[in-house]
């Protein structure tokens, strides 16, 4: 026979009554689309304690850094003659650039698998029993998972940075700047009164060739901003980024997978397969993305221009961007692009990021209202 | 030149989004601005009274039944029915998977809603329970019209759809705490004492992908009562237990109800839904063709007795001149005679008297009883004797 023993830790004594024994009141309005403290801490448990998950989005975001750092570090104290030190500003970016591509396709892992598992594991519908809002549900997805990808991110950009800083290479005191040795470190001023000061130099960067020095001096007045654009790209290469430039860098990390992570979260639940969603993000950051970024396609330059990574490449901050070419005037970032096709503007830029985040959050958010569970 | 795109994209958002919270409204029967919804009994209601409607009242298992006042079946009783439906419809495409139902369910009492495979009862519950939306009728639980108040309802009710199923990569005790965390309130400081209800407070820190069917489903219990639940929806709760587990889930069944609680179970198990539940209702083809409680619905077919005889046509021939009415059908060596619902012990003796005066002899003589399942298939047209 069972045994059947009472509910004495119900804090109500009446089965239904949402008031305890001190006549608090015990409900939580679940018909508010906010979500709750503790939707959004159970959901961040039910996603971190998937091990494979974990894992791979650790190997993502982590695997990079620690290995090429690690085996640098070891290599320069094993033999410092042979091997540089493991910092520098090519590996900085080299490193920064791979945590972009790596954290977004582990962004959108997690947001797919937060988007889609509640319905292939048959726990939607005990979620939607306990009468809480849909729209609730979803939201708590968004900093559930977040905080799962923007630490680790924020992990690996941190080791990057501390070993760029304090076992790097010294900086190096001069630019090469087409064939000619600028200091570094110059603003838009300082640079104009260099070459104005070095005529022969400056018609080197000019490329006009030996002429008279009024001449130089006009054409270095006039090309000012294309030839400080240059110089600031080529900075980078020999140049540990500044602090405010790392927390750009950070923050534009951050940006990057974030937007993995909502994209993928709202196709994810809009599709309901985790697979395909992650298919289709992968293809998104690895083939349309540098397609569109890199060629120009008559009377489709708006159309390119619609695609998030394509605005999110052209945020890309002037320390990662000057590493991979391109041009263009200065983002948001301070960043110069890495288009191949003619800059946007900056607001367009945050209208488009802004419109991803919103728009694929409002299909998620619909979908999850409207389906059978 | 980038604007003039970026404006159209955005008003496309916009139009998706306004659209899709219109169509999401009128899906699931929310009232858009300026249209009202009845949530009172409306005209539909009549036609109750053409099908046989249990009250409580009428229940002959009145020891298993709480207490409570006499009424119509179409009084509304004091704070609603536990679940009311009326001209409820859902369709499929061209498939009515539940047709037209009207279902009262009384407060404090264990409910089967039975039926064939694929007679609709899991789409009924998960329709009432909002999973999925109606076609067409209303509804409402313990009172409360869903889905216009939706989330209030379902705060006092526990369901466990289809077979329950949890994040197997999370233990008991922290799939719990997710649905919890849903419910809100104090479903929280419920967790221990559900997972000791259940039998399953030993094994709550252990992975659910390790648990049984029989564990799952006990803690599929055990997260309806996270809602300390006035009424309790469960669909196949006996589905894949073994005979000790149904054991088990028919004391707790049973241990709801006496706690006041309502449950309303779905199965295609008769003999579990006799033994555990005070009254029905037999869905077939997506339509309830009766309800009621099960002892007056089994009664209802008449007592049948069998005679066990030297003579069964002698014996016919002798009931006949009496002014016993009967149904008679002969047998090899018996007589098997149905008399009216309301026919006495003393019928069945005068039976005897009769036909041992007439001089035959008799072997033997019982009621024969009526089980639910002969009901069940003698209403049901799987059988074919319906189109």
């Amino acid at each position: 026979m069972t045994e059947i023993t009472a509910i004495s830790e119900q804090p109500s004594s009446t089965p239904g009554t949402d008031r305890d024994s001190a006549g608090r009141r015990l409900s939580s309005r679940p018909g508010s689309p906010l979500p709750t403290w503790g939707l959004i801490a159970t959901k961040h448990l039910e996603l971190r304690k998937r091990r494979g998950l974990l894992v791979a989005v650790i190997v993502l975001t982590l695997a990079a850094p620690v290995l090429v750092l690690g085996l640098r570090l070891l290599f320069h104290a094993v033999d410092p003659k042979s091997y540089a030190p493991a910092g520098s500003p090519s590996i900085f970016a080299i490193l920064c650039n791979l945590l972009a591509e790596f954290g977004f396709i582990a962004a959108a892992a997690v947001g797919a698998t937060a988007g889609t598992t509640d319905l292939t594991e048959g726990v939607f519908r005990h979620l939607v029993v306990t009468g809480r809002s849909r729209v609730a549900l979803y939201l708590a997805r968004i900093p559930a998972g977040l905080a799962i990808v923007l630490p680790l991110v924020a992990v690996a950009f941190a080791m990057i940075c501390l070993v760029t800083s304090y076992a790097g290479a010294p900086p190096g005191t001069s630019v090469n700047f087409d064939g000619v040795s600028i200091p570094v470190q110059l603003d838009k001023t300082q640079l104009e009164t260099w070459l104005l000061a070095h005529p022969a130099q400056a018609q080197a960067a000019l490329g006009t060739g030996p002429g008279p020095a009024s001449a130089g001096a006009s054409l270095v007045r006039h090309q000012i901003n294309t030839l400080y654009g240059d110089y600031v790209a080529a900075e980078p290469a020999v140049l540990n980024p500044a602090i405010n430039e790392m927390a750009k860098i950070g923050g534009w990390l951050e940006l990057e997978v974030g937007v993995g992570f909502v994209v993928g979260l709202g196709l994810g639940s809009l599709l309901g397969q985790r697979t395909v969603t992650l298919v289709l993000m992968i293809a998104l950051e690895i083939i349309v993305t540098p397609i569109l970024a890199g060629h120009v396609i008559p009377y489709f330059l708006d159309g390119q221009r619609i695609d998030v990574g394509v605005a999110l490449d052209q945020l890309r901050p002037a320390g990662l961007a000057g590493t991979v070419g391109g041009g263009g005037p200065a983002g948001l970032f301070g960043g110069r692009g890495v288009l191949a096709i003619p800059p946007m503007p900056t607001w367009a830029m945050i209208t488009v990021v802004a419109g991803w985040i919103a728009g694929w959050s409002v299909m998620g958010a619909w979908r999850m209202a409207t389906r059978d569970a | 030149m980038l604007g003039l795109p970026i404006l159209i994209l955005l008003l496309v958002v916009s139009g998706l989004a306004v659209g899709a919270v219109r169509l999401s409204a009128r899906r699931r029967g929310r009232p858009e601005r300026g249209q009202s919804i009845r949530l009172e009994t409306t005209p539909e209601v009549a036609r109750v009274a053409d099908r046989e409607v249990l009250t409580p009242a009428d229940s002959g298992r009145a020891a298993r039944l709480p207490a409570l006042p006499p009424m119509s079946p179409l009084q509304t009783p004091a704070g609603g029915w536990a679940v009311e439906t009326h001209g409820l419809t859902k369709r499929f495409g061209p498939n009515v998977a539940v047709d037209d139902v009207e279902l009262l369910v009384p407060r404090g009492c264990a409910f089967g809603y039975l039926g064939p495979n694929g007679a609709g009862k899991t789409t009924l519950i998960r329709t009432l329970l909002g999973l999925t939306h109606a076609d067409g009728g209303t509804m409402s639980l313990l009172g409360i019209g869903v889905p216009a108040e939706r989330s209030k309802a379902l705060g006092r009710v526990g369901a466990i759809v289809d077979e329950p199923r949890f994040y197997g990569h999370l233990t008991g005790r922290e799939n719990l705490r997710v649905l919890a965390a849903a419910r809100g309130g104090g479903a929280g400081l419920r967790i221990g004492s559900a997972l000791t209800r259940v039998r399953l407070a030993d094994r709550a820190d252990d992975k659910v992908a390790s648990y049984s069917m029989g564990m799952r489903q006990r803690l599929g219990v055990a997260a309806c009562l996270l809602a300390d639940p006035e009424l309790l929806i469960l669909d196949e709760p006996m589905n894949g237990l073994d005979p000790a587990g149904m054991h088990e889930m028919r004391e707790m069944i049973r241990a709801f109800v006496a706690e006041g609680r309502t449950v309303m179970l779905s199965s295609h198990l008769l003999d579990e839904v006799e033994r555990t539940c005070d009254a029905v209702a037999i869905v077939d083809r997506g339509r309830v063709v009766r309800q009621g409680s099960i002892d007056d619905l089994v009664r209802g077919r008449g007592t049948v007795v069998q005679v066990d005889c030297s003579d069964p046509a002698g014996a016919a021939r002798l009931i006949d001149a009496s002014t016993i009415a009967a149904e008679m059908t002969i047998g090899d060596g018996s007589l098997t005679l149905t008399l009216a619902p309301a026919a006495t012990r003393e019928v069945v003796a005068e039976i005897n008297r009769r036909i041992v005066d007439g001089g035959i002899s008799v072997y033997g003589l019982g009621e024969v009883r009526t089980t639910l399942e002969d009901w069940f298939l003698s209403v049901t047209t799987r059988l074919g004797d319906t189109p």
